[in-house]
């Protein structure tokens, strides 16, 4: 029995190094980019590297803030990230409650052309999507980015199975007492699927904040730029502005990992759901 | 009863109201799903700049010109080598690490959420962070590499040497995302399963082969099949490491059809044809996908 056991803390210690190892790989790109949004430029570009700053500077970020529009950005970013999230979550769910609940005449053959969307690879539709926006005048608003982003069949397949196990008498007791449709499905059944709510309001503001390709479609002056799109077109593939462009990323990461650090438990269900993204 | 409390009590009755309840979503999934789809075929026909202004008919010409365009090919040459390698990684560390991290306890909670952190950051920021960390002179990895006596490797711009960086960053960004799916697939697996194995004396590893595998086939079917999708469009890391450099060694189908379009120079109709072939591939995929789940179900 003893022996037993060595020989298992035996196997499980060079485990627990690697995992530490990985976990080392993982993190120690983005701490050394925190990090490194308050060192010195001299530092940043001295050799031998430092991980731990040598000295304390705020200047990245007023640099950075000079030399980019980064409040805007940051400012487009809500609007995108939040503005995308807040209709689509009545859309999707509106959907997703019908395809749940009711019975209705080609309901089965609605529901898979909506699945069909989904197969869709954005790279094709991108290009006619790009010259629809321009026609309706919405080239470079808020409205040509947030209103094509908003119906998602993704969102509304999980919608419907959020929907699907709740109990049939809920919605029969409510029709009894008179409600409408509608507030049966705003007051009593939206509420019940809080979790699945939280978890798309968080994955969608976190897609959206994180969406490149889109925002450097969908806009082209500087004022309608997003973190994600505004700081890579800043950066390019060869910055010499080192320092800025660390406070710049630092400043688009920080509100997704405090997102990560709160809800944590949502972006892990929400993608073992699924394992539809990315 | 008025007209309008009639109209009410008809589009409150359930198998009415269902198709208000779906209509928004049908209308934006039509003009921003559909209608886009449609039209890109046609538009792949069409020899046009950055506007529909003095577009010509060409026919199925950018469709002959995209065979011959050595970018071209040399772009789904570079797509299909980063996925040939980046799924296979991804999905042997996410096995691995899933099949490592199954049980829910503090440890492997803690590790779980470590390796997840990068999913959640933006491709800008993570093309900023490799593209000093990798950086010829002062970067911290070119750096201790050196210190292994390595030499002085120029990670982000050898052709040859890139794209397996890229793939790298790839996975280090996403195989979070695969042991989670592959955890919550194992976590539903029976446990009486595995003590009817432990009672016939089956090890551990055994049990994983033979156990574990056959229960998780089909969502690691499925995700096999998402990530080789993700693979074959992926375009936001390689905008923001390499932009397609050294040499064109590292711009793959997506990113080309990108600088095609949208940069000088732009030929809509010619990126729409190229993004075509992307299609397809997708539909073949999507297709094997719907026929081995059929055949796993049954």
């Amino acid at each position: 029995m003893k022996r037993k056991r060595l020989k298992s803390t035996l196997i499980h210690i060079p485990i627990l190094v690697m995992f530490i190892f990985l976990a080392l790989v993982m993190l120690i790109p983005i701490i050394w980019l925190l990090l490194g949004a308050f060192k010195p430029d001299a530092e940043i570009i001295a050799y031998p590297p430092t991980f731990f700053p040598a000295e304390f500077t705020l200047k990245n970020f007023t640099k950075c803030m000079q030399r980019i529009d980064i409040l805007q950005y940051m400012k487009n970013s809500i609007i995108f990230s939040v503005g995308t999230t807040i209709p689509a979550l009545l859309v999707n769910t509106l959907a997703g409650y019908a395809f749940a609940r009711y019975e209705f005449k080609g309901k089965n053959i609605i529901f898979v052309t909506f699945l069909a969307t989904m197969m869709i690879p954005f790279q094709v539709i991108m290009i006619p999507e790009f010259l629809e926006i321009h026609m309706f005048g919405m080239y470079d608003t808020y409205w040509g980015l947030i209103i094509p982003k908003i119906a998602s069949a993704y969102w509304i397949f999980m919608m419907r199975s959020a929907f699907a196990g709740l109990p049939k008498e809920l919605e029969e007791a409510a029709r009894i007492d008179g409600l409408s449709e509608f507030g049966i499905y705003s007051r009593i059944m939206l509420p019940l699927i809080k979790p699945a709510l939280v978890t798309m309001i968080i994955l969608g503001i976190n897609g959206n904040w994180n969406d490149l390709l889109w925002p450097l479609i969908m806009t082209s002056t500087s004022q309608m730029r997003t973190l994600a799109n505004g700081l890579a077109m800043f950066v390019g593939v060869r910055t010499i502005e080192y320092g800025a462009a660390f406070a710049g990323a630092s400043i688009s990461l920080i509100p997704m990992l405090l997102m990560y650090i709160f809800g944590q438990k949502y972006f892990v269900e929400g993608q073992a759901t699924s394992g539809l993204k990315g | 009863m008025n007209k309008f409390q009639n109209i009410r009590s008809y589009w409150n009755k359930p198998q009415h109201a269902a198709y208000l309840f779906i209509l928004p979503a049908a209308i934006l999934l039509v003009v921003f799903n559909v209608i886009p789809l449609l039209a890109s075929f046609y538009i792949s026909t069409l020899n046009m700049k950055i506007s529909f202004d003095n577009a010509t008919f060409v026919g199925l010409a950018n469709y002959k010109e995209a065979l011959t365009d050595a970018r071209f090919l040399n772009s789904i040459k570079v797509t299909v080598l980063f996925t040939l390698i980046e799924v296979p990684i991804q999905m042997v560390m996410g096995l691995v690490m899933s099949a490592l991290l199954t049980k829910n306890t503090f440890t492997n909670k803690l590790f779980r959420s470590i390796y997840f952190i990068p999913i959640i950051c933006s491709a800008t920021a993570i093309g900023i962070m490799f593209q000093i960390i990798l950086h010829s002179n002062v970067g911290l990895i070119t750096y201790w590499v050196r210190q292994l006596g390595l030499g002085k490797v120029n990670f982000l711009n050898t052709p040859g040497l890139t794209l397996g960086v890229v793939i790298a960053v790839s996975v280090w960004r996403t195989f979070g995302i695969s042991t989670i799916i592959l955890i919550s697939a194992m976590q539903n697996v029976p446990s009486d399963y595995y003590e009817a194995a432990e009672i016939d004396g089956a090890g551990k590893i055994r049990q994983f082969f033979s156990i574990t595998l056959p229960c998780i086939k089909p969502s690691f079917w499925f995700l096999l099949m998402t990530r080789i999708i993700g693979s074959m469009q992926v375009f936001d890391l390689i905008y923001t490491l390499t932009d397609g450099g050294p040499n064109f060694t590292t711009e793959t189908l997506v990113a080309y059809v990108y600088t095609k379009a949208f940069d000088s120079g732009s030929r809509m109709g010619y990126a729409t044809a190229m993004s075509e072939f992307l299609f397809v591939f997708i539909m073949i995929i999507t297709l094997i996908q719907y026929y081995v789940m059929a055949k796993t179900e049954d």
